[in-house]
């Protein structure tokens, strides 16, 4: 589903956020990238989503080769990837229904569709009552469970979260990570950047760590934090624990595996 | 729901940033008032100066059944204050309406039904342009003529102010225009940074580059067109009222011109509108970072 290559980005006055990173993520996984500010994270969620193009490297993403896109054909890539911030990014002016509207109005859905589809993904993320209420009038966690609802809502094959909890108390973070992993069981894949220890620890799902760039770490059903090793010790460690093969996607999802697991990295 | 929406959004972002769209289809109008203005006059200045060409002030025009033309002619010819007199057949009257009224169907259609209908004439170019009463005196009685029109220094002047106002109008017009492009820039400019993270919201979650864009580059096509109306209605006015109030002009000036004239004009002349409008909002479209990936 994502799969990348040798990956690096250099940003203009030479300031490395990724490097030589190589990851392969399949359809139905859910990843946590994990590490300290600066070490990655949002760099690599921008790649993925072909909001930055990589340095050196290849990226392939929902069948698509994301490092060599042009550029007209990014709302293509776009449709089917979902995106989750850390500040929502609802428009004011517009009600939940709305908010969560605009992304099947503005991609050209018909109004059939916006209106079956659009209630369903309010319920699924627990706001059905709130779906006329502007974004000012709902706490944090509701403001993120709307922006995940709009970022579903199209039905992704991949949903990258940049840091969702980043603005909420642990409490409401559980909620909203319970809407993540209900989607990830509908077999999509997800991808969340995060500093939050308890709900890596407490999910127990397969965790990229990234230091200054570099992919250190990359553990199944992994907690936040190790003892730092160096990276030859942690290449030995998870040699024997890498998966053979993701034993199909959870849940009904009808969309065709699109990367495959050979050539790991 | 896609024409609506964009038709909608267009008309939000005018409202929006009334004062300086306002200023944006000033410009344009003052350009376009400009362009049409001279298009107008420069078609009234070719109506009343076509005849009158090669420092003609005396037309004599003949009966029909008027034979002795050649003999009129040289007598004309030889009194001293006429410096040249040719002869315009009945075709060349012709083929001369044809030209006159090429912006008038209804004229031009009476005139191809009946292409005899014009006299020939004789035209006479004076020693003095300015002393032409003494040959129109004595062209009064003699045979055959059965009408006599005469043009003053009027008609020169006319050219003159032609020839002159062209120039300043239309460096004044392509000035204003690429002003009023600047403005429709900027006002498209203001559009896209007040819908920035709508923009950023529908990049996000895979807009089509041209349903972002269109919204704008329709909001300067508005812009320009509205322009372009406001520039019509107020020539066409002002030429209307000109024509009630100028009812004492010399009489062989006609500030008739076609209603072919001012719609194929104006309709240019909006197109025109569009275009500044359209070049504008391009020109924000294509440097505007929120736009580009």
């Amino acid at each position: 589903m994502i799969r990348l290559q040798n990956v690096t980005k250099v940003y203009e006055g030479g300031v490395v956020a990724v490097k030589d990173v190589a990851l392969e993520i399949a359809k139905g996984e859910f990843v946590f990238l994990v590490g300290p500010s600066g070490s990655g994270k949002s760099t690599l969620i921008r790649l993925m989503m072909r909001e930055e193009r990589p340095s050196s490297g290849e990226i392939w993403v929902a069948g698509k080769h994301a490092s060599d896109l042009a550029n007209w054909k990014i709302p293509h890539l776009r449709r089917s990837i979902g995106t989750v911030f850390q500040d929502f990014k609802l428009l004011p002016t517009k009600t939940v229904y709305e908010n969560v509207a605009f992304s099947l109005e503005v991609t050209g859905r018909p109004r059939s569709v916006i209106r079956s589809q659009v209630p369903q993904v309010l319920k699924l993320v627990g706001l059905s009552a709130n779906a006329d209420r502007y974004p000012r009038q709902l706490s944090g966690g509701e403001q993120q469970r709307v922006s995940i609802a709009r970022a579903f809502v199209n039905r992704p094959l991949i949903l990258l979260a940049d840091e969702p909890t980043g603005n909420l108390d642990p409490a409401t973070s559980v909620g909203i990570m319970r809407i993540l992993d209900r989607i990830n069981r509908t077999g999509t894949t997800v991808v969340m950047a995060t500093h939050d220890h308890a709900i890596v620890d407490a999910m127990r799902r397969r965790v990229v760590q990234l230091e200054r760039g570099r992919v250190v770490r990359d553990q199944h059903g992994g907690v936040y934090e190790r003892r730092l090793r160096t990276a030859s010790e942690i290449t030995e460690e998870l040699a024997p624990t890498l998966p053979p093969d993701d034993a199909g996607a959870p849940g009904g999802y009808a969309g065709g595996e699109v990367s495959d697991r050979e050539g790991s990295a | 729901m896609s024409l609506q929406y964009v038709i909608l959004e267009a008309f939000n972002n005018i409202r929006r940033n009334a004062l300086v769209v306002l200023g944006a289809i000033l410009a344009v109008f003052i350009s376009l008032l400009l362009m049409f203005g001279t298009l107008i006059f420069g078609e009234i200045a070719r109506v009343n100066t076509l005849q009158w060409s090669e420092d003609v002030r005396v037309i004599v025009f003949l009966r029909n059944e008027f034979r002795d033309v050649d003999a009129l002619q040289a007598e004309v010819k030889s009194w001293p204050e006429v410096a040249d007199v040719f002869y315009l057949s009945k075709a060349g009257a012709y083929d001369e309406a044809l030209e006159l009224l090429r912006n008038n169907a209804a004229a031009l259609r009476v005139i191809e039904e009946q292409p005899t209908i014009l006299p020939a004439s004789l035209r006479v170019r004076p020693v003095d342009l300015n002393d032409y009463d003494t040959i129109v005196q004595r062209l009064q009685g003699s045979p055959g003529v059965e009408r006599i029109i005469t043009a003053g220094p009027q008609v020169d002047a006319l050219a003159r102010l032609r020839d002159g106002l062209r120039v300043v109008f239309w460096v004044l017009s392509v000035a204003l225009g690429v002003a009023a492009v600047a403005l429709i820039a900027n006002t498209i400019h203001m559009a896209i940074y007040a819908r920035r993270e709508e923009i950023e919201i529908m990049r996000l979650v895979g807009a089509s580059n041209w349903f972002v864009r269109i919204p704008f580059l329709l909001e300067g096509m508005i812009e320009g067109l509205l322009g372009g109306v406001i520039a019509i209605a107020v020539a066409v006015g002002v030429y209307r009222l000109s024509l009630d109030r100028l009812a004492e002009l010399p009489s062989f000036i006609d500030i008739q011109i076609g209603n072919e004239f001012l719609v194929r004009w104006g309709v240019l002349t909006l197109v025109f509108g569009v275009l500044v409008g359209a070049i504008g909002s391009s020109l924000s479209l294509a440097v505007h970072r929120y736009l580009r990936t």
